[in-house]
């Protein structure tokens, strides 16, 4: 049972660090799209595979997931199409293609609905690794690991990523290359969501993504107090849905994206009272 | 060409092209003003509301689930309206929240009654989350006809203020069209368009014919009127299109082929229509001719 919450904490935390600069590009629904995209990626490298635990899987995925980012752009920028619109074209039509895929050809394999949508949290202590004499579970190492290489992005490149979420025009002008910064973010997220995709499945792993840094951005003005809030809230959101969703025996990354909402409805809710109530200065 | 006069591709077909010309042209309206992924954040928020209208009522009749998916449709608009009118968060991001909390929120019940045993007869709710076509009966049909043209009939009362509005807000506002009614009958068409869907098309892709053929109009025509027309066939068209193709290949879902096929009209349109990028280059091979 610990191995459970220790997955979900981790899976929270290396989603929740780069949904910060999601919610602040104002990206969440291009990830929305690569976060259905990527069962594209995965259903392709399957066939060629045909192992779920093959290394080529997340290849595929990450491959997916940055076209997806790649069509979104070009359609929107070919300036016939809107940006909002790019987006639901794009993965509609992808995430239409991998589902006929897997209805017509792999209706035999573990690839099913219920995996797709919710992951499957609390099988990930069957699957395990042994390292360095302590037997672990594959997920938790699997998604430590990319929790480890989301903290060195951040930290390598937080000037950037702070310059280009906030001022992309004095980005462009001071020579950052914010394209590039873009598409690093953008693999780094595809990465991690088809990481976390066994885990908490493609479409609530949005709510890892986005939820608590959105909660964090509503009382930040900060950006690195609101990346530690948002870590904070991420670990509170997955350990009290996940002790929710074992103890009432229903689906756990759902429990967690549902009381991720009644934090932010919380938080927004408080804001709004102690706002309404603070005396005018003059 | 058996499939064309057997019952059930009939009764199938006729839902979904109905179901698509009027999405069609609903759409639209959400596509010109920007706000195309509203759409997919109500399509996602409306399955909770399917999940409790089976709770309640214990059944799996669609007239019964398509008014908890209706609620659930106007719940997860307030909630976006509020959060983005009343904090810094954007649209976007508001998008987001709502429609995976909701979605979250319906996996937690479905998987609470699917683990409970009062409840009977609960493999039908997966069939609103990718769609299940097939399975559409013809009491089905009557709903996605009746939602189809009431939408209809509403745009076309309402036409002409629709259409100021869409292009000159501020014009819009001055004539005394009133901003909060159109708002409200575009949302409500929306959201009873994408509740009488879900079973054909599905709460995830359903957002798709709602945008794409509004798109391709656009592509083609620069006119409102042939915008619409131009939309409402090309949904029409792809519908069937999708219908007959997964009726006469096994394993392939309806849903899934009928955007595909819209999929591929939108390529097309994208290269060869007047406003498309085939056109845009030889226009700018032409004026670097008169260079």
């Amino acid at each position: 049972m610990i191995e459970v919450f220790a997955v979900l904490l981790i899976t929270a935390l290396a989603t929740s660090l780069l949904g910060v600069f999601l919610v602040l590009k104002g990206q969440a629904m291009t990830t929305d799209a690569i976060s259905h995209t990527i069962l594209l990626g995965i259903v392709l490298a399957f066939f060629i595979t045909n192992d779920l635990r093959s290394p080529l899987l997340i290849i595929g995925a990450t491959i997916i997931g940055l076209l997806t980012v790649y069509l979104i752009e070009l359609i929107s920028n070919s300036k016939l199409v809107k940006a909002d619109a790019s987006i639901g074209i794009v993965f509609t039509a992808l995430f239409a293609i991998a589902v006929i895929l897997v209805s017509r050809y792999a209706d035999d394999v573990h690839l099913d609905i219920d995996v797709v949508l919710m992951g499957q949290v609390l099988f990930a202590p069957l699957n395990r690794i042994d390292i360095l004499g302590f037997s672990l579970p594959y997920a938790l190492v699997h998604l430590s690991i990319i929790l480890l290489i989301n903290i060195i992005f951040v930290l390598l490149c937080y000037k950037e990523l702070k310059v280009t979420s906030f001022d992309p025009i004095f980005a462009a002008v001071s020579g950052f290359s914010a394209t590039l910064i873009y598409y690093i973010l953008m693999s780094l997220v595809s990465i991690t969501a088809v990481t976390a995709f066994d885990t908490v499945g493609s479409i609530l792993v949005i709510s890892f993504f986005t939820a608590p840094a959105m909660t964090a951005y509503l009382v930040s003005k900060r950006l690195s107090r609101m990346i530690w809030l948002t870590l904070i809230i991420a670990a509170f959101n997955s350990i009290a849905g996940g002790i929710f969703g074992y103890f009432t025996d229903t689906s756990i990354s759902g429990s967690v994206a549902t009381v991720s909402f009644i934090t932010f409805i919380l938080v927004f809710m408080i804001q709004k009272f102690t706002l309404s109530h603070r005396k005018p200065v003059n | 060409m058996d499939i064309l006069t057997s019952y059930s591709f009939i009764i199938v077909a006729f839902g979904t092209v109905i179901l698509a010309i009027a999405s069609g042209v609903v759409g639209t309206v959400s596509v010109l003003k920007g706000q195309s992924l509203i759409g997919d954040a109500i399509g996602h928020a409306t399955f909770p509301g399917v999940v409790i209208a089976f709770m309640i009522f214990g059944m799996m009749e669609t007239s019964v689930l398509v008014i908890g998916a209706v609620i659930f449709g106007v719940l997860a608009f307030w909630f976006i309206n509020k959060i983005t009118s009343e904090s810094k968060i954007s649209l976007d991001s508001a998008l987001a929240l709502i429609l995976s909390s909701f979605f979250g929120l319906g996996m937690v019940l479905k998987s609470y009654v699917q683990g409970n045993s009062n409840f009977s007869g609960t493999q039908g709710i997966d069939d609103f989350i990718f769609g299940q076509a097939a399975y559409m009966l013809r009491s089905d049909v009557y709903i996605i006809i009746a939602a189809a043209l009431i939408s209809l009939l509403i745009f076309t009362i309402f036409y002409h203020q629709l259409r100021i509005y869409i292009f000159d807000e501020a014009y819009s506002r001055t004539i005394g069209i009133n901003k909060n009614l159109m708002n409200t009958l575009v949302l409500l068409m929306t959201i009873a368009l994408i509740s009488v869907g879900l079973k054909a098309v599905g709460a995830i892709l359903i957002v798709n014919i709602l945008i794409v053929p509004a798109v391709i109009g656009s592509l083609w025509s620069n006119r409102f009127l042939n915008v619409l027309v131009i939309a409402g066939i090309s949904g029409g068209v792809s519908a069937f299109i999708g219908t007959f193709v997964s009726t006469a290949f096994t394993g392939i879902p309806t849903g899934p082929a009928i955007i595909l096929s819209l999929s591929i009209l939108l390529i097309l349109s994208l290269v060869v229509a007047p406003k498309g990028l085939g056109s845009k280059i030889i226009q700018s091979k032409k004026r670097g001719a008169n260079i």
